[in-house]
């Protein structure tokens, strides 16, 4: 009772045949063999497991693999291109925005999806904007910082934040 | 977690009383019971069909009714247990008699455990007051039968 | 955690999908946005033997007014209704209300209608909406009812939609000049349900007085409520201070919370109190031109 999903997933496309039942997050992990995707909570709480689905940011322990046919998702994987580190892994790693680093790829998805929308956030719209994301090492002051030294680096320019918001 | 509440039925005490002590009122009346088995004076084995939306689940339980101080009050007390959780509830029943109508002032109390215990703490007082209301409404349609 | 299985339908259509409903009635279950549903299937308390997935059927994600109503799509998320301009402009009690459900990564992906339809009485959308005056508009065999939303809780979890009916639309009266609202939330954390919310949507007279409103009220009774009591205090009357502190009272008196981790029922209708008089506050401020 298999149903047959395509799903494109960081640029490639992957086909197979799945239980209606297996999660996106799952699929993600076990039948693609990307882990970048962590499972933490596993009730919908803890954003770890986020993914981009056609460019929205969503918890992939939410979804059945079977809804996200036919569609577009990227994982924490598709963030560096050609070995160079995205600006957003760059900001997590000079700014130490993590420190188990559980959260982190549920994170930086998040962040990339946030400064796509909002490329000049203010630490408001930061801390908004992660807000279905938990950190328990942090404190999230580092986080905040990451991404606004990801925003800075994206934009070419630091420039005051609240500008172009 | 503790319920309380009242309700007034439109008829004498006694015949009240008598709606309380059939079972096969109390079968039908009883919210997700699909079968009341008498196992002796007052006892029975309860086969449980509850849906509340999307959450289904069986259970198997014992019904029994103590304390009986007719027509006045009685105990009902209920064991089950099913795949979602387990549940031991007892409620007191106070009939007071005025004009003619019946108040049912009923006390209760509940001990649940298992996932709907840890899922749906939040969810159960509500439950558990709906489910006395469909009870009471579902004894007033008993009372029309008559 | 891993759902009992199930067979998946993704139907293009929505005659498709409400034969579907048809054929399989209480066995099958709707899918929309699925972050209500697909919890409670993983936890196994849900365990639907068919899933019919909403989200391939073109026409039901829309925001738009027209013949003096705000017509919202049913598969509307609620991420769609916090960003959208029309809400922001127009309608304060939807935009409150929106950016307050769950957090932003459920936002992306929970619908307006999949909200409804759960009749959590959590949700917020259900006080927020009878709040507001809202109708929905159920789609099954026979085409397309609307039915009030004070008709449509009939308690936890079970609302007046029949089996092989959809939620498709909702419908809110159109703002007006001398209209206003708000939504305001008491919550543990980000992201968790209300302890208490209160939603009140509002139309001033010419003279400041209330000539419509409604207050709703968010996971203090087995189902969304409305304090009707409550609006009768204000109909007609300005909204001076102690006429708001009445209705605020009366707010209290006809919410029926239950004692819970979230705390006891004395606190919790002692917040409607509260909530409801600084709601009823920052809805006439908004009505008399404030932001």
């Amino acid at each position: 009772m298999g149903n047959r999903v395509k799903i494109t997933i960081n640029g490639s496309v992957h086909e197979a045949e799945v239980e209606p039942r297996l999660l996106l997050v799952h699929f993600l992990r076990e039948v693609v063999g990307l882990t970048g995707t962590h499972i933490g909570c596993d009730t919908t709480n803890c954003g770890a497991c986020t993914v981009l689905l056609d460019g929205r940011a969503v918890k992939s322990c939410t979804m059945f693999a079977v809804q996200a046919d036919g569609r577009t998702v990227m994982t924490v994987e598709g963030l560096a291109q050609n070995g160079q580190l995205h600006p957003i892994q760059e900001g997590f790693h000079q700014k130490h925005g993590l420190q188990c680093g559980f959260c982190t790829p549920g994170m930086m998805i998040t962040a990339f999806a946030l400064l796509q929308r909002v490329p000049n956030p203010t630490e408001e719209q930061i801390r908004w904007g992660i807000s279905g994301n938990l950190c328990r090492c942090t404190g999230y002051v580092n986080i905040v910082a990451a991404i606004k030294d990801a925003a800075d680096k994206m934009r070419g320019t630091p420039a005051p934040a609240g500008e172009r918001s | 977690m503790k319920v309380e509440g009242t309700y007034t039925l439109p008829a004498p005490r006694d015949k009240v009383w008598a709606l309380l002590n059939d079972p096969g009122v109390l079968a039908r009346a009883t919210p997700g019971v699909k079968k009341l088995e008498p196992q002796g004076d007052d006892m029975f084995k309860a086969t449980i069909e509850l849906g509340i939306g999307p959450v289904k689940g069986a259970y198997d339980g014992k019904v029994s009714i103590t304390d009986k101080v007719p027509p006045e009050r009685m105990t009902l007390r209920v064991e089950g247990g099913g795949k979602p959780g387990t549940i031991r509830a007892t409620g007191e029943l106070r009939l007071e008699e005025s004009e003619g109508k019946t108040v049912v002032n009923y006390t209760g109390d509940a001990q649940i455990t298992g996932l709907i215990a840890s899922v749906g703490h939040r969810l159960i007082g509500g439950v558990a007051k709906q489910m006395a209301s469909e009870f009471f409404k579902a004894l007033e349609r008993e009372l029309q039968k008559r | 955690m891993i759902p009992g299985s199930f067979e998946y339908f993704s139907p293009q259509t929505l005659p498709e999908a409400v034969t579907l409903l048809q054929r399989y009635g209480e066995d099958a279950k709707v899918l929309a946005g699925g972050h209500s549903l697909i919890p409670l299937m993983k936890l196994r308390l849900a365990a639907p033997r068919y899933l019919v997935d909403l989200s391939r059927i073109d026409g039901l994600t829309y925001i738009r007014e027209s013949e003096g109503f705000l017509r919202v799509g049913a598969l509307t998320r609620h991420g769609d209704i916090e960003t959208s301009d029309v809400i922001r402009s127009g309608y304060p009690l939807l935009a409150d209300a929106a950016r307050v459900i769950a957090d932003p990564l459920v936002r992306n992906m929970g619908t307006v209608g999949g909200s409804l339809a759960h009749a959590d009485p959590a949700g917020d959308w259900g006080a927020a909406l009878l709040a507001a005056g809202a109708h929905v508009v159920a789609t099954g065999p026979r085409g397309g009812r609307t039915i009030p939303l004070d008709e449509f809780f009939v308690g936890t979890f079970t609302t007046a939609l029949q089996p092989d009916e959809i939620l498709t639309e909702i419908g809110i009266p159109q703002s007006q000049k001398n209209s206003g609202g708000a939504y305001l939330k008491l919550e543990r954390k980000v992201g968790d349900f209300a302890i208490a919310a209160v939603g009140v949507g509002l139309l001033l007279s010419s003279t400041g007085a209330c000539e419509q409103v409604g207050i709703g009220l968010c996971n203090v009774g087995p189902t969304s409520l409305r304090a009707g009591q409550a609006e009768q205090v204000l109909r007609g009357k300005k909204p001076d201070d102690a006429t708001i502190a009445r209705a605020a009272e009366t707010a209290a008196t006809e919410s029926d919370p239950a004692d819970d981790l979230r705390g006891p029922a004395d606190y919790k209708r002692d917040m409607v109190r509260v909530l409801t008089a600084r709601a009823l506050r920052l809805a006439v401020g908004r009505a008399k031109g404030g932001a």
